[in-house]
C-alpha cells in the first residue's frame, strides 16, 4: 500500500483485465529514467496523520503531458462511496458502478464537473470523463450521508494518502517540482501549501505538510437495519 | 413671670402623673362581671389571633412553596417546549436544506431562482423569515429583504455558533427590525457544505400564549437592550404587570438575572435555548399568588365568620356565667345595704347547690340573727333607756354593780290625781303617756337616762351608766327644760279644756351604787343609794317651799352656771345631817337685775333668821312677801319666824329645819 493509486489501478486491473494490464504497462514503462519517488506525509495541526489527503507535483515549468485518457472506478458499497477520494487526471472517465441491491442517484455541482446518474442499479450506461482541473464534490440524492471527493489533477504525478498519512509520488524525473497539497476539509486553499522539492535520481526526498482542518459536517446516516436487506 | 411659670409645672406635672391613674383606673374592672369577660375575651382573642396568624403564615408560606415548586416545574417544561419546537424548527429547515430540487436550483447561481425557491419553502412550512448565506457570510438570499442580497449577513454569531456545532446547525433568538424570531440555521449540503439556510420563526404573545396553554404560568419574553434595559417584546401578562415587568428585572449579569416587583406573582426567570450566553434573551416565568392564595382566602373569610361567631358566643357565654355569679352576689349586697338601714324586710329564697346558694343561704341565716337581734335590741331601748339598752347589750349581763357619782332627778306632777277624777283609763293612760314622752324627750335631749317611770313620776340618771363631765348641769338644764316642757303642754291643755298640771322635780348628786339589780332571771339596771332616796325627799319637798324644783348642795356645787336661790338648810327624814337645798331660777346669765335684788334682800333676811333675829327677820320676809307676793317661800319663813318668837328652839338650833314626814 506504499502508492493507493497504483493499488486501485492494480485492482482495477483485477476486475478489468485486458484494460488495466494496458495502462499498467503504459505506467510502468513508458517512464524508465524515474526516480525513486517522493514520499509525503500529512499531518493535521495536532500531529495526526491524514488520510484520503491528495498530494501532486508538478514540475516546475513543465509542461503536463497530454491526458493519456485513464479511466477510474468509484464503488456504492453498503450506501457509502467507495474509495471516499479519487485522485485522477484531467481527461480521466470515472464509472460509478452501483454494487448495492437498491439504487443511487449520484450528482454533483461542482464547477469543474457538475453532472447527475439519475437513479440506477449496477453499472451506468457510460462512465463520466473529468476532463476539467478541480475538486468535484459527489453525493447521492437519496442519502445525505453519502458523499465523495474527486480531485482533477492538472498533473499526472499524485498520490492518496493511506491511514498513516503516507504517500508517495511515483514516476517522477529528477528536477525541480512544486509540491501541493488538498484535502476535502482543508481550510486554506491548496496553493498556500505549495513547496518546491528538488528530486534527485538515487535517493527519492522526503517531505510532510502540516495541514488545518475545517470542520466537517455531514448528513445524518440511516441506521443500516432499515437498508440492510437490500445491500 | 417665675410665678406664671410655676402653676403650669404643677399643671404639667399632674398630668404626667395622671395619664398613668387614669390608664390604670381604666384596666380596673370594677366588676367581676367585665373582669371575667375581659379575661374571656381576651383570652379567646388571643387564642384565636395567634391561631390565625400561625394558619396564615402558614398558609402563604405553603403557597410560596408551592408557587415554587410549580415554578421549577415549569421552568423544565418551558425549556422542554421551546427546544422542542426548536427541534421541529430545525427538522422543518433540514428538511428544506436537504431538498435535491433546490440543490439544483442553488447550483443554477441564478439570485431570482434561489429566491424564489426559498420563497416558496418560507410558504410550505409557514415561516415568518427564510435566508441563504454563503459559508463566507454574505447574504446570498433574504425573503423579506431582498435587496440586500451580497451584504454582509446579520448574524454573524449564528454562523459562528453553526461552524462550531457537529452538524453545522445552531439556533438562537434574533431580532430583525425589532421583531424577535427563532431563528435555526442549516447547512445546506451539496453534499459538501455550500451555504447555511437560515430559517425564522415570529416569537409574538401567539407564541406566549401558547407557551402559558403548556405551563399554566405567564410568560414573558425580554430582550437585553444596549444600555442594560430590558425590553419585553412577547407577554401573556395584562396591561399593568405587562408595563411594570422590564423594570422589575434586577441584576443584569451573567445568569444572576432575577425579578422583583411587587407581591402579585413569583416569578422565575430561564434563558430560552438561542437566548444566547450571556443572556441576550430571558423568559420570565410567573405565576400570581394570588391566585394560589385564593383558597386561602376563603378559608380566612370562614376564620373570620368562626371568629365573629364564636367571639359572640363566648361574649354571650361569659355574660350568661358572670351574671349567674354576680346577680346574686349584687342581690344579697342590696340586701345587706338594705339590714344596714334596718330594714330586714326582704327575703330571697335561692335554690342553688353551688357556692353562691351556699352564701345565700348563709346570709339568710345572718339576716334571720341579726333581725332577731335588732328586734331585741328594740325592745330593750324601749323598755329601758337607749344607753343602758347599750351597756346591756354591749357586756355580758351580770348582777352586781359598782360605786359612781350619779346625779339623779325625781319629777312628780302635782294635781294628777285630780285630774284623773271623773276620766276614763284610756283617756288617762294617753294623757300621761303624752306628758312622759315631751318629758323623756327632753332627758334624752340632756343625756340623761329615764331609768323608770312609776305611774306620772319619772326617775333620771345623770353619770351612769355613761358620765359626763358636766351631768350635773345636764341634770339643771333638764329640770329647768321640763318645766318649759310642762308649759307648752300646759298651753296645749287649756286649748283642749283640761286642768293645768303642776310638777315637782328634786335633784340630788351623790356616790351612789350602779348595776344590774333583781334576781339571776330578771334584773334592772339602776342606781341605789342615799343619794338616791334624798333626790326623792328634795322632789317631795318642793310642794312645802312652793317651788317646782329643788336641788341638793352638791349639784349645785356641780353645777355653777345657773342662778339658785338658797331655799333652807333641812334635815329630811332618816338623815342626821341637814342639806342645803336651792332652787335654780336659770341659767346665770339670764337672771334679770331685780330677781338678783330680790335674791340679795332675801340672803339678808335669811342670815337674821339663821342668826335667831325672830322679829327683824320677820319684818324682812314680811316685806319681802309684800313686794313678791307670788313667791310661797317668804310666807313660809313669815311663818316660821312668828313660830320661833313664839316658841324658840334651843340653843343647839343650827338653822336647819327638820322635817319628820316623809
Amino acid at each position: 500500500m506504499r502508492a493507493r493509486s497504483s493499488g486501485r489501478a492494480l485492482s482495477t486491473a483485477t476486475r478489468f483485465p485486458r484494460l488495466g494490464a494496458l495502462a499498467a504497462a503504459v505506467w510502468l514503462f513508458a517512464l524508465p529514467a524515474a526516480s525513486e519517488g517522493l514520499d509525503v506525509s500529512v499531518r493535521d495541526a495536532k500531529g495526526r496523520p491524514v488520510k484520503d489527503a491528495v498530494v501532486y507535483a508538478a514540475a516546475k515549468g513543465g509542461v503536463a503531458p497530454p491526458p493519456t485518457g485513464a479511466a477510474a472506478v468509484i464503488d456504492q458499497v453498503d450506501k457509502e462511496f467507495v474509495p471516499r477520494v479519487t485522485a485522477v487526471r484531467a481527461g480521466t472517465a470515472v464509472s460509478f458502478p452501483n454494487r448495492d441491491r437498491i439504487r443511487h442517484h449520484v450528482y454533483s455541482f461542482s464547477k469543474a464537473k457538475t453532472f447527475e446518474i439519475p437513479l440506477y442499479k449496477g453499472m451506468p450506461p457510460r462512465p463520466v470523463l473529468f476532463d476539467k482541473p478541480g475538486v468535484v464534490a459527489l453525493g447521492c440524492n437519496i442519502h445525505d450521508w453519502m458523499s465523495a471527493h474527486v480531485f482533477v489533477a492538472e498533473t499526472p504525478f499524485f498520490a492518496v494518502t493511506g491511514p498513516d498519512g503516507k504517500a508517495k509520488i511515483d514516476g517522477l524525473d529528477p528536477g525541480e517540482y512544486d509540491v501541493e497539497v488538498w484535502y476535502p476539509r482543508m481550510k486554506d486553499a491548496p496553493r498556500s501549501t505549495r513547496r518546491s522539492i528538488s528530486v534527485k535520481r538515487d535517493k527519492g526526498p522526503e517531505t510532510s505538510f502540516v495541514i488545518q482542518q475545517a470542520p466537517a459536517w455531514r448528513a445524518w446516516r440511516a441506521p443500516a437495519a432499515s437498508g440492510g436487506g437490500y445491500r | 413671670m417665675a410665678g406664671l411659670a410655676r402653676p403650669g409645672g404643677v399643671r404639667r406635672r399632674v398630668q404626667v402623673i395622671g395619664a398613668p391613674a387614669r390608664i390604670r383606673s381604666l384596666l380596673r374592672f370594677r366588676s367581676f362581671q367585665s373582669r371575667l369577660l375581659v379575661f374571656f375575651l381576651g383570652l379567646f382573642v388571643l387564642v384565636q389571633a395567634s391561631v390565625f396568624l400561625s394558619v396564615n403564615a402558614a398558609n402563604v408560606r405553603n403557597a410560596r412553596q408551592q408557587i415554587d415548586e410549580a415554578l421549577d416545574v415549569t421552568a423544565s417544561v418551558f425549556e422542554r417546549v421551546f427546544r422542542e419546537r426548536t427541534h421541529r424548527l430545525l427538522g422543518s429547515a433540514r428538511l428544506l436544506a436537504s431538498d435535491f430540487a433546490f440543490k439544483k436550483a442553488y447550483a443554477t447561481r441564478d439570485h431570482g431562482t434561489i429566491l424564489s425557491a426559498l420563497e416558496n419553502f418560507q410558504g410550505r412550512i409557514g415561516a415568518d423569515a427564510v435566508m441563504l448565506a454563503a459559508l463566507d457570510r454574505v447574504l446570498i438570499a433574504d425573503t423579506q429583504h431582498p435587496q440586500r442580497t451580497g451584504t454582509s449577513f446579520p448574524f454573524p454569531d449564528l454562523i459562528s455558533a453553526a461552524e462550531e456545532s457537529e452538524r453545522g446547525e445552531a439556533e438562537a433568538v434574533v431580532f430583525i427590525e425589532s421583531r424577535a424570531y427563532q431563528m435555526v440555521v442549516v447547512p445546506l449540503l451539496a453534499p459538501m457544505p455550500e451555504a447555511l439556510l437560515c430559517v425564522g420563526f415570529l416569537i409574538d404573545d401567539r407564541l406566549t400564549a401558547e407557551l402559558q396553554g403548556v405551563t399554566s404560568s405567564h410568560v414573558s419574553l425580554l430582550r437585553k437592550t444596549g444600555d442594560g434595559k430590558w425590553d419585553l417584546f412577547a407577554s401573556t401578562l395584562p396591561g399593568g404587570p405587562r408595563q411594570r415587568l422590564p423594570s422589575d428585572i434586577r441584576g443584569t449579569g451573567d445568569g444572576a438575572v432575577s425579578v422583583g416587583g411587587g407581591e402579585e406573582y413569583l416569578s422565575r426567570v430561564v434563558v430560552p435555548p438561542g437566548g444566547g450566553r450571556g443572556a441576550e434573551v430571558i423568559a420570565v416565568l410567573q405565576r400570581s399568588l394570588i391566585e394560589a392564595l385564593r383558597p386561602h382566602r376563603r378559608l380566612q373569610a370562614a376564620l373570620a365568620v368562626l371568629f365573629g361567631v364564636s367571639a359572640a358566643v363566648t361574649l354571650a357565654g361569659g355574660i350568661a356565667i358572670g351574671r349567674t355569679v354576680t346577680r346574686p352576689v349584687l342581690a344579697l349586697a342590696r340586701r345587706a345595704r338594705k339590714i344596714e338601714e334596718g330594714d330586714y324586710s326582704e327575703q330571697e329564697s335561692v335554690e342553688r347547690a353551688d357556692e353562691i346558694g351556699h352564701l345565700n343561704k348563709s346570709f339568710n341565716h345572718m339576716v334571720k340573727g341579726l333581725a332577731e337581734r335588732d328586734r331585741v335590741r328594740d325592745l330593750l331601748g324601749k323598755v329601758v333607756s337607749a344607753p343602758i339598752a347599750e351597756e346591756l347589750l354591749s357586756k355580758t349581763i351580770e348582777l352586781g354593780g359598782e360605786e359612781r357619782e350619779v346625779t339623779i332627778l325625781f319629777s312628780d306632777l302635782r294635781d294628777f290625781t285630780a285630774l284623773c277624777e271623773g276620766r276614763s283609763p284610756k283617756d288617762i293612760l294617753s294623757l300621761l303617756n303624752t306628758y312622759l314622752t315631751r318629758i323623756s324627750a327632753v332627758i334624752d335631749g340632756n343625756g340623761g337616762i329615764v331609768d323608770k317611770f312609776v305611774g306620772d313620776a319619772v326617775m333620771a340618771l345623770y353619770g351612769a351608766p355613761l358620765r359626763h363631765a358636766d351631768d350635773g348641769e345636764r341634770a339643771v338644764r333638764t329640770a329647768l327644760g321640763m318645766m318649759m316642757a310642762l308649759e307648752g303642754l300646759n298651753a296645749e291643755f287649756l286649748e283642749q279644756g283640761l286642768p293645768r298640771l303642776g310638777m315637782g322635780i328634786g335633784i340630788n348628786t351623790a356616790v351612789v351604787v350602779a348595776g344590774n339589780m333583781g334576781s339571776l332571771t330578771r334584773m334592772n339596771y339602776t342606781v341605789i343609794g342615799d343619794g338616791v332616796n334624798l333626790a326623792s325627799r328634795l322632789e317631795g319637798l318642793c310642794k312645802k317651799y312652793g317651788v317646782s324644783i329643788v336641788v341638793s348642795e352638791t349639784t349645785r356645787a356641780l353645777a355653777p352656771g345657773f342662778a339658785y336661790m338658797e331655799l333652807d338648810r333641812v334635815r329630811v327624814k332618816g338623815k342626821s345631817e341637814p342639806v342645803t337645798i336651792y332652787e335654780p331660777l336659770g341659767e346665770g346669765n339670764r337672771v334679770g337685775p331685780h330677781v338678783l335684788g330680790e335674791i340679795e334682800a332675801y340672803g339678808e333676811a335669811l342670815g337674821l333668821y339663821r342668826s335667831m333675829q325672830w322679829e327683824r327677820a320677820g319684818a324682812r320676809f314680811a316685806e319681802l312677801k309684800r313686794e313678791f307676793p307670788e313667791r310661797f317661800l317668804y310666807h313660809v319663813y313669815l311663818d316660821r319666824a312668828a313660830e320661833f318668837v313664839r316658841n324658840p328652839p334651843g340653843g343647839d338650833w343650827d338653822g336647819s329645819y327638820t322635817f319628820s314626814e316623809k
